[in-house]
């Protein structure tokens, strides 16, 4: 896996694991060991997807009425 | 030696002037406050960093 | 443009943005707004103390000294020794424009060091940074200094070395469980019937003591024999009372003084002078003498709570402020007329802020299990009287109203809810929830009551009285239903439960055999030999935690000791002893079962995909969940999206909810407290859901280490209840919220574009009606948007007075960690 802010090349167990905010979607927040900075995670495909800064929500938004997280609407 | 009878911050009690309250106002960050504590007449202030002088 | 209409135009443009922070800002009266922003906040953020923040350290050395100085001393005297010489030499102060007073430390920056408690706290305070006053190294020495004094001698040390040693150490491992046991920590139920009803205050209080040592001398030279044994005791007991009471009326009169010296020789305002010498009166009037005026009666309340804390820490404040305060209320807004309304609220809401700038240090694992806050302040509102008519009155309303205008996390409101709240009040608690305080929390009155008289049996009229003891509990405040000390340290981290269960009680995150080994669920044939097991772990789990807290509390009159508590309780007042002694006790506890609904998700999952399915066997999952799901994502994902989760109206997880329940209810009838009596579970949180993350490992339900748990009770998993509000109240209403457990903690998540107007008050009533009428005991609201929270996120400043409703309480969004945050806006948002 490569961290998308400043290349740093690892097996994907090495970035370590923060968390994932929603349990049935497949992203996840993990830290660089390098620079640090908090990626997001396609944990089925290892994909880095973003740099989760504040305020941003790499699963999209809430489930409910205002919509269900984009990534369980692709999966589902 | 300066004792907290000298100070302006000094309230003796009326039942005993020997002892009685340092009261100061205090201004931080958040808000202003007046602050009381005992103490005794005679304590030396000579340290102390918000001594005043009592001109009366 | 004229400036009122400005204003006008300005407040309306907010409310239409729903920006209530700035509204509320807008709205107060200027000494509102002055006082609201003076307050140094004290709830941790995310875990550390806010810039600025730092110990007190005149208490502990006053309290110290004092306490080696008469060191013969029985432990009872000692104490009250201590507190007194505290009393009459702590710097005190009235911060400029107050009309209430009274704070536990000598400056309104500083928090209270609570030195006889546990010397791993006071090992602690000594390693935490930023709160030590300049010159750092000198605070430092004096820290360590008296750390060396209490080591070995604190409560806490105390009860450790009397413990099972077996207990002790899974105990402290912090894995399994949550509080501290003694009475230093942790938080009192007051005897509000003695002191709050108008018939006495301290003085009164003292003269009988008085009677009772006079009474008592006269035994102990009398004929001697066995039953004058206990009086020599009891005498100590009751001199100890008398003298922290005295104490605390020289302390408040202190306060009278000062207010007077700053009208005379420091103010120059002529209101502001008069406004001081009220202060004056009203610290002379009380507490030495009953109040006789909504302003002596909240400042009577509030010296109270101080003087509580002067003693112990005081994680929580039970109250009833519109059923107390009430009477005063109305008498002077509506019969005398001796304040307008608008005054009175004003007042009400510098009471709350006053309870809002409350805080003690508090050791890092409490501070991230209640982000934000210094403990749970949830007062009472609503409810009936003891003989059933409904409570509310005009003070109900006007502390609803208070509340929009000052914004604090803390206190919050618990509202009794029964059939004959008016329109009005109804109408004044939605605006609360409405303009997004995250309270009041909604209680089944009826509901509560009958659960109060099935576990404890407490009579009706006195259950007729509860108030929340914290977050939930109900609990009368009469002579023999108050509860004196929490027992705090009975809160069970229940996921790991489930955990044991997968791993034989092993416990992989601690590395230690925790729990009974309860057999390889690899050799389970089915899923009732694997049920079977989980029971095991339940009983253990609970069992060890109720004998740490039963004996904790057996040994806190003789550990510990709480004049002051004493001294304002009927029952130790009558008797001479100790408050905290659980003879005439009734008994009030309850396990507070932290992280429970993973039990359910997980023991459905592993039903469904091994036994029943038979999609994956046991060695697989224990193998994926040893490597934290890690390399087997399409296998996690088919644990959490294929398996039934609680909140959707399926039988099949809900019947496993029921089951794990009334497993737990019948074990509660098994374990005893000292009094004898029951100890039910109540499922909820705090922000344990945060704090656990990195304690509890990877479980059937699709979780691994380091994610935040559910955020609490019977609330769904944040996203994992699809079929909306109606599906998740029918899942909650199987439960029978009298006899399966204590009370049941609800999180629901409702659209501020929703709420909007006369539609949005009647949707929600109408949702209500329905969880009133599907008996469930409580549910509790957040209503602030994705976007605004987002944005709060990003730019922290622009949204200090955001509040959101965390679990139990309400904290400002930007005091609590990012994980917290972002489990709170994935909490899924209802339709009504």
């Amino acid at each position: 896996m490569k961290c998308i802010n400043c290349q740093y090349d690892d097996e994907q167990r090495n970035f370590r694991y923060l968390y994932n905010a929603r349990i049935d979607a497949s992203i996840s927040m993990r830290q660089c060991p390098k620079c640090l900075a908090t990626i997001a995670v396609d944990e089925l495909t290892g994909e880095v997807q973003q740099v989760v800064g504040p305020g941003e929500a790499p699963w999209g938004k809430s489930a409910g009425v205002e919509s269900l997280a984009d990534d369980y609407q692709k999966a589902a | 030696m300066s004792v907290c009878k000298d100070c302006k911050s000094f309230f003796p009690y009326d039942d005993n002037p020997q002892k009685g309250d340092c009261v100061r106002k205090v201004i931080d960050a958040k808000q202003t406050y007046y602050t009381s504590k005992p103490t005794d007449a005679a304590h030396d202030a000579t340290q102390c960093k918000f001594m005043q002088k009592n001109n009366h | 443009m004229s400036e009122p209409q400005e204003k006008t135009v300005d407040i309306e443009e907010l409310v239409n943005r729903q920006e209530w922070w700035w509204v509320a800002e807008k709205k107060r009266s200027k000494r509102l707004d002055y006082l609201r922003k003076a307050v140094w906040k004290k709830g941790a953020l995310g875990g550390n103390y806010a810039p600025g923040i730092k110990v007190d350290m005149e208490y502990p050395v006053l309290f110290t000294d004092m306490w080696r100085f008469w060191k013969f001393d029985p432990a009872i005297m000692r104490r009250a020794k201590a507190i007194a010489h505290v009393l009459d030499n702590i710097s005190i102060f009235i911060t400029d424009k107050a009309q209430l007073v009274g704070y536990m430390g000598s400056a309104p920056h500083t928090i209270l060091w609570r030195v006889d408690g546990a010397s791993i706290v006071n090992e602690e305070l000594y390693n935490e940074p930023g709160i030590h006053e300049d010159p750092e190294a000198e605070s430092l020495e004096k820290v360590a200094e008296i750390n060396a004094y209490w080591a070995g001698q604190t409560a806490v040390d105390k009860v450790a070395r009397v413990l099972d040693p077996e207990d002790a150490v899974k105990f402290l491992s912090g894995a399994i469980g949550w509080g501290a046991p003694t009475s230093a920590y942790g938080y009192s139920g007051k005897d509000y019937e003695y002191y709050m009803t108008g018939k006495r205050a301290f003085e009164a209080i003292i003269e009988e003591i008085d009677k009772n040592i006079e009474d008592a001398e006269d035994k102990t030279i009398g004929i001697p024999g066995p039953d004058i044994i206990p009086y020599y005791d009891k005498i100590q007991n009751w001199e100890a009372m008398k003298l922290v009471l005295e104490a605390s009326i020289r302390y408040a009169n202190r306060y009278a003084r000062l207010a007077r010296i700053v009208a005379k020789h420091f103010e120059t305002d002529d209101a502001r002078k008069v406004d001081l010498e009220k202060v004056a009166q009203t610290c002379e009037q009380v507490p030495a003498r009953p109040p006789r005026s909504l302003h002596e009666s909240l400042q009577y309340d509030l010296f109270i709570q101080i003087l509580a804390r002067l003693e112990a820490h005081e994680g929580a404040w039970p109250a009833r402020p519109d059923y107390y305060h009430g009477p005063y209320f109305d008498n002077d807004v509506n019969v005398e007329k001796n304040i307008s309304r608008e005054e009175a609220i004003d007042l009400i809401g510098e009471f709350m802020i006053r309870a809002y700038e409350v805080g003690g240090f508090a050791p890092r694992w409490a501070r991230e299990g209640l982000q934000g806050i210094t403990g749970t302040w949830v007062w009472t509102l609503g409810g009936v009287k003891p003989d059933g008519s409904d409570a509310c009155n005009d003070m109900t309303v006007a502390m609803l109203q208070a509340a929009r205008l000052v914004r604090v996390a803390n206190p919050t409101f618990g509202f009794r809810w029964h059939p004959r709240v008016s329109d009005e009040v109804m109408r004044e608690i939605f605006e609360c929830i409405r303009q997004g305080l995250g309270y009041p929390s909604m209680r089944n009155d009826p509901i509560l009551i009958a659960n109060s008289m099935h576990w404890h049996g407490h009579p009706i009229e006195e259950a007729r009285l509860w108030l929340h003891q914290a977050c939930m509990s109900p609990c009368p405040p009469t002579k023999n239903g108050f509860q004196p000390m929490r027992m705090a340290s009975a809160t069970a981290n229940c996921a790991k439960i489930i955990e044991y269960t997968l791993h034989s009680g092993y416990d992989y995150v601690v590395n230690m055999q925790m729990g009974p080994k309860s057999g390889d669920p690899t050799t389970f044939e089915t899923f009732e030999e694997f049920f079977g097991a989980w029971v095991k772990q339940m009983e253990w789990l609970f069992s060890t935690l109720v004998r740490t807290v039963n004996l904790a509390r057996s040994k806190d009159p003789e550990f510990f000791g709480r004049p002051f508590l004493s001294g304002i309780s009927e029952r130790a007042v009558e008797s001479g002893l100790d408050a905290v002694s659980p003879e005439g006790d009734r008994g009030n506890c309850w396990i507070t079962a932290f992280t429970w609904v993973e039990n359910i998700d997980s023991l459905a999952a592993v039903k469904k995909l091994i036994y029943d399915d038979k999609k994956y066997t046991m060695a697989q999952l224990i193998d994926a969940l040893q490597n934290n799901w890690e390399g087997h994502e399409r296998m996690r994902l088919d644990f959490v999206r294929n398996a039934p989760k609680w909140g959707n109206d399926d039988d099949y997880v809900d019947d496993i909810m029921l089951r794990c329940l009334r497993e737990a209810a019948r074990f509660s009838k098994v374990i005893k407290c000292p009094s004898g009596n029951n100890w039910p579970i109540l499922p909820e949180n705090v922000s344990a859901n945060i704090h656990y993350a990195n304690i509890v490992g990877a479980l059937p339900n699709g979780r691994r280490l380091g994610d935040a748990l559910y955020d609490g009770g019977i609330s769904p998993g944040p996203g994992l209840d699809k079929k909306g509000p109606t599906a998740v109240l029918k899942s909650c209403a199987k439960i029978d919220h009298i006899t399966d457990g204590r009370a049941f903690l609800l999180n629901q998540r409702l659209s501020p574009t929703q709420a909007v107007g006369e539609k949005g008050y009647q949707l929600w009533k109408a949702y209500i009606k329905t969880w009133a009428d599907l008996g469930i005991d409580h549910v509790q609201f957040n209503m602030v948007s994705d976007k605004t929270l987002r944005a709060a996120q990003k730019d922290p400043d622009d949204y200090s007075e955001v509040i959101v409703r965390v679990a139990g309480y309400s904290a400002h969004f930007v005091d609590i960690s990012r994980k917290t945050q972002d489990n709170i806006i994935q909490r899924t948002v209802q339709g009504v």
